[in-house]
This record gives structure tokens, sequence and C-alpha cells, in this order.
């Protein structure tokens, strides 16, 4: 609890500090998709490649509601949870069909159709160009107009949505995700319908990432077709991993230096990547747990001495 | 008929023998050798881009056919010595991370070596000009292309199938500590089986540089193809990988001329009718 209570504080208190409410925006609509992701692997152990695809499921869906029925912003978010919660439900399905490395490949190619049906789809999803001119309208008669504001409303519902993660994973249906992790086999004998925990824990992810869409549709009036390839895929996994797979709060924390890295290091050097690969690699091979776990064991530490 | 359909269908087939090639490495590596490689595309734009040195630096493309796959194959091993067989332990999760952490270095280090416009080479003087084909012309290039990659799936599979060493590799697949006990060194003949899966990406790099070129991001786009043509053939399946290859490629093909929009989306829909299907793939047993 006392956890919670402080990252509410640093997000209450981060506009006052860093002075970029659209960049700290981002880190948490980000932080949302890293954190999704992080159910699925943390909680689940499936890696999945497909996060993008629920993202921009409901970026598309709530940005469509927006600017064709000019519809009020909870209300767009809502579809947005529904497209990513529908998407991520039936690519689940399909998916978990394999084991292993097998359904790994799968969410990554399935990634890559739904790329190329947005893409070609351009009528919905204005195709390469991205899909702009999306309305960002007011909430209860208060405008969002001002970057500022919409931070304070994004940080309100991720904070929620976090919670509701939290409360998830402490649940009994996040400890039958936990024994699938452990041993699949087992949690089947023992009579879970492993498959519709599957799906279900999929739905979840995929919510969280449709909700994260939307709210990123709207931080910007504009979906980018990046908004469904696989590089943002790809970089969600490398977020989650560089915090730490073993906490939501790892996640969170990934996705923050993620962003903060990616769009200060490339001004200062282009092929920044490179040294992020490096970096990457190198926690694979030595720190599997990620920035949080060397956080955790630090203030452990603390705490004896 | 004016040709064009043929032209069509056998660019499909060039592309699906791109396509076997890297999905054969790939298979052979994942079947086994149990390494899911993700970066298997990073080493097939790595072979293209080594080709382009080779090719801009001699002019002998022959050349270039026969060093790329041994200096791609080199670093591959390297990559399987360092990081891969550490990680077995810790299991396919973090062997499938630490490729991903490789693909970024590759396409990073492409960038930095090769610049970030894409490249090209000529196609080798000895194979230039066309067959004619109706009222058009198909590139002869594209027929050797065909044909070489035929004959290196073919000797690969040979080399496994019926000859001695390819009894002892896939006897050290079965029981791995059985074939040590007789003495001999298991762990030698993976790094081989790894060498090849890898070489294999890197000639087709090779192979297609004439016809595409290189750019730094063309390995990424083929890993989502090539996952489909496992998934297709079946995972560890090296008939599965080279029929499914042809298969997606043709696919293609022909989607390009029904409807065009619909040619890349059209691999995946058949990728998951398979799964749906038969969730082991056309040709796999697991």
């Amino acid at each position: 609890m006392t956890r919670f209570a402080v990252l509410v504080a640093i997000v209450a208190l981060a506009p006052l500090v860093l002075r970029y409410p659209e960049l700290e925006t981002q880190i948490l609509t980000f932080g949302l998709l890293a954190v999704a992701f992080n159910l699925l692997l943390g909680e689940m152990g499936f890696l999945s490649f497909g996060q993008a695809t629920f993202n921009g499921a409901g970026a598309y869906a709530a940005a469509r509601v927006l600017i064709d029925a000019h519809a009020a912003l909870p209300l767009a978010l809502l579809v947005g949870v529904i497209a990513g919660a529908i998407t991520a439900a039936a690519i689940g399905a399909l998916a978990i069909t394999g084991r292993g490395v097998y359904g790994v490949m799968l969410t990554f190619a399935f990634n890559e159709m739904a790329y190329y049906a947005a893409f070609q789809w351009r009528d919905v999803t204005g195709g390469d160009n991205g899909l702009s001119g999306v309305p960002r309208p007011g909430i209860f008669g208060v405008s969002l107009a001002d970057p500022t504001h919409y931070y304070y409303f994004t940080a309100l519902v991720v904070l929620l949505a976090f919670a509701a993660v939290l409360r998830v994973n402490g649940s009994p249906f996040g400890a039958v995700l936990r024994a699938i992790r452990e041993n699949e086999d087992r949690a089947r004998a023992i009579g879970y319908r492993v498959r519709r925990f599957k799906v279900t824990a999929f739905a979840i992810s995929g919510a969280l990432s449709g909700l994260a869409g939307g709210l990123y549709a709207g931080l910007y009036r504009f979906v980018p077709l990046q908004a469904i390839d696989l590089d943002t895929s790809t970089n969600i996994v490398i977020a989650a991993l560089l915090g730490g797979t073993g906490s939501p709060y790892g996640a969170l924390l990934g996705a923050a230096i993620f962003t903060v890295l990616s769009n200060s290091l490339s001004h200062v050097w282009s092929h920044w990547p490179l040294i992020f690969g490096l970096v990457f690699c190198a926690v694979v091979l030595f720190f599997r747990g990620g920035l949080w776990s060397i956080a955790e064991r630090w203030s452990r530490r603390a705490a004896h001495a | 008929m004016s040709g064009l359909v043929e032209v069509q269908l056998l660019n499909g087939i060039v592309q699906g023998m791109i396509y076997a090639l890297v999905a054969a490495g790939l298979t052979l590596i994942f079947g086994m050798l149990d390494i899911p490689n993700f970066a298997h595309g990073a080493f097939y734009a790595l072979g293209a881009y080594v080709a382009f040195t080779v090719v801009s630096s001699t002019g002998n493309f022959w050349l270039a056919i026969a060093v790329v796959p041994l200096v791609v194959a080199a670093l591959g091993l390297l990559v399987d010595a360092v990081a891969m067989r550490r990680l077995a332990r810790a299991g396919h999760v973090y062997q499938i991370l630490f490729t991903l952490g490789l693909v970024l270095i590759v396409q990073e280090a492409i960038v930095l070596i090769w610049g970030a416009n894409p490249t090209s080479v000529n196609v080798p003087a000895a194979l230039g000009g066309g067959v004619p084909l109706g009222a058009v012309s198909f590139p002869f290039y594209r027929l050797f292309l065909v044909v070489a990659a035929a004959l290196v799936i073919g000797v690969v599979w040979i080399a496994l199938e019926r000859t001695k060493y390819g009894a002892i590799i896939r006897a050290g697949i079965d029981d791995p500590e059985m074939v040590d006990c007789i003495g001999i060194d298991v762990q030698r003949l993976f790094t081989i089986v790894f060498g090849i899966g890898v070489g294999l990406a890197a000639l087709a790099g090779a192979l297609i540089l004439p016809i595409r070129g290189g750019q730094p991001s063309m390995g990424n786009e083929l890993m989502a193809t090539s996952f489909a043509v496992v998934v297709i053939g079946g995972l560890g399946s090296y008939l599965g990988a080279v029929v499914g290859g042809i298969f997606v490629g043709l696919t293609q093909a022909v989607m390009t001329i029904l409807y065009p929009a619909a040619s890349e989306v059209a691999i995946f829909a058949a990728m998951a009718l398979v799964i749906l299907i038969r969730p082991q793939g056309l040709f796999g047993n697991r």
C-alpha cells in the first residue's frame, strides 16, 4: 500500500518538477502498456509480441468514435477498452493453441498481420498517414485542452487501471495464472480450465492496452500507424524487461526509463539503439530481475542496516 | 496470355525459395537445438550487407556467395557460445529476449557501418539477360537463384538424412547423453548445426541482394513471414519449412494478381487457418 501511495505522490508531483506534461502523459500510457504486457509474462508466463495489436485496436476504435460520433471521452475510452479486449481474446485464443515458442511466434505473426491490415484499411485508419483530427473533448464541463489538465486526467485513469491490476494479481484469479506459469499441466490436473484462464488474461491485458491506446489518441489527437507496428510491441517487451517482470511497479519503472531515454538519447547520438541493445542483452544475461529487483535488494539491505 | 501471370508466379517461386532457405535454418536451429532464434532475420540482413561489401570491393559475386555464409555463421557461433548455451537453463523466454536485443544491435550496427540508405549491387554479368516468356522476358539471375537455393536445400537435407554425420546429429538430438557416452562430442555437433542454420539465412540474404538490394530493416520484415512459414509447415520440420516457404511465396504472388491489397494479410490468414485445422502444421508431428 505504501508503494502505491508513493506512486500516486510521484505521479501527482511530476508536472511540478518536470515541465513536459506531454512526455509525462506518454510515460503513463506507455507504462500502462508495459503493465498490461507484464500481466501476461510476469504473472502467466506468456511472452506476447502482440501488445501493439491491442494498443492499435483501442487507439483506432476510440479515435473513430471521437471523430465520427463526437462521443464523450469516457465513452470513447470504453470503446477502446472493448476493442482491445476483443482483439486480444481472439488472438490469444489462437496463440495459446501452440505452447511455448510456438505461441510467441503466433503473437508476433498476428501483429504483423494487424499492421498490414491497418496499413491497407485507409478509410478507417488513415493508413500510412495516420489518423489525424482526433478531437479531445472536455469532461464534466472541464476543458482538457491544456496539456497539464490532460496529464492529470490520464494520471487518474492510469492509476485506477494500475490499482485494478494490483487487485487482479492479488486475487484467486491471479494465483491461478501464477499456477499456470509454474506448471501448466498441474494446474490443469487440479481441475482449472487453463484455456479459459489464459484467454481471460489476454482479454484483460488487451483491455488495458486498448485503454492506453485511447488515451494516446487523445494525447496527440492523432493515431500513427506505428501504434500498431511490431517495433512498438518490441519496445513494450524491452521496457518491461528492463524494469523487471517480477512486479507491475517494475514494468512501470522500465516504461518510464525507456520513454525518457528514447526521447533524450536520440538527440545525443542517433545510433543509441546500439548501446540500448547491448544493455538489454546484458540485462537478459546477468540481471534477469530487471531494475526493480535491484532496487528491492537495495531497499532490503537498507532495512537490515 | 502475355506471360505476365507466368512472370508473377515465377517471382512467387523466387521469393518462396528465399523464405524456404530462411525458414529451413530457423526450423533446424529450433527443431534440433531447441533454440528459438528470433535474430534469424538479422543474420539474413547481415548476409546481404556482407555480400554487398564483398561485391563492391572485389567485384566478384561468386566469392560473396561462398564467403558470406561462412563469415555470418562464424558470428552466429560466437553468439551461440557466448549467450545461447548459457541461457539454455534459463529457458526459451530468455533466449528469445537475448536474440531480440541482438536484433537491435545488428540493425543499428548496419546503419552505423553501411548507412541507413538502401544499398544495391548489379546482377553478375554471367547471369545477366533474361529468358523470353511470351511477350516479356524473365531475368536469368532469378532462375539461377531458384536452382542454387534448391541445390543447397537438397544438399543439407541429404547431409542430415543420408550421411553418417547426419545420423549422429539426429541421434544427438534424441538422446544427447547417450551419444556423449559413446564418445562423440555432442556440443560440437550442435555448433555445426547452428552454423548451418545461420549460414542458410545469410546465403538467402546474399542471393536476394542483386534483386532487392539491402535495407537495415530487411530482416525484421522477413521474420514475421518466416514464422508464418514454419507454423504452416510445422515447427521443426525441414520439409515443412521448404514446402511452406514456396507455398507462402506463391500465395503472395497469386494474391498480388487477384487482390494486391490483401497480399500480405493473406499469408497470416493462411497461418490462422492452419492453426485451427491442423495445429501441428502441415508436416509437423508434435
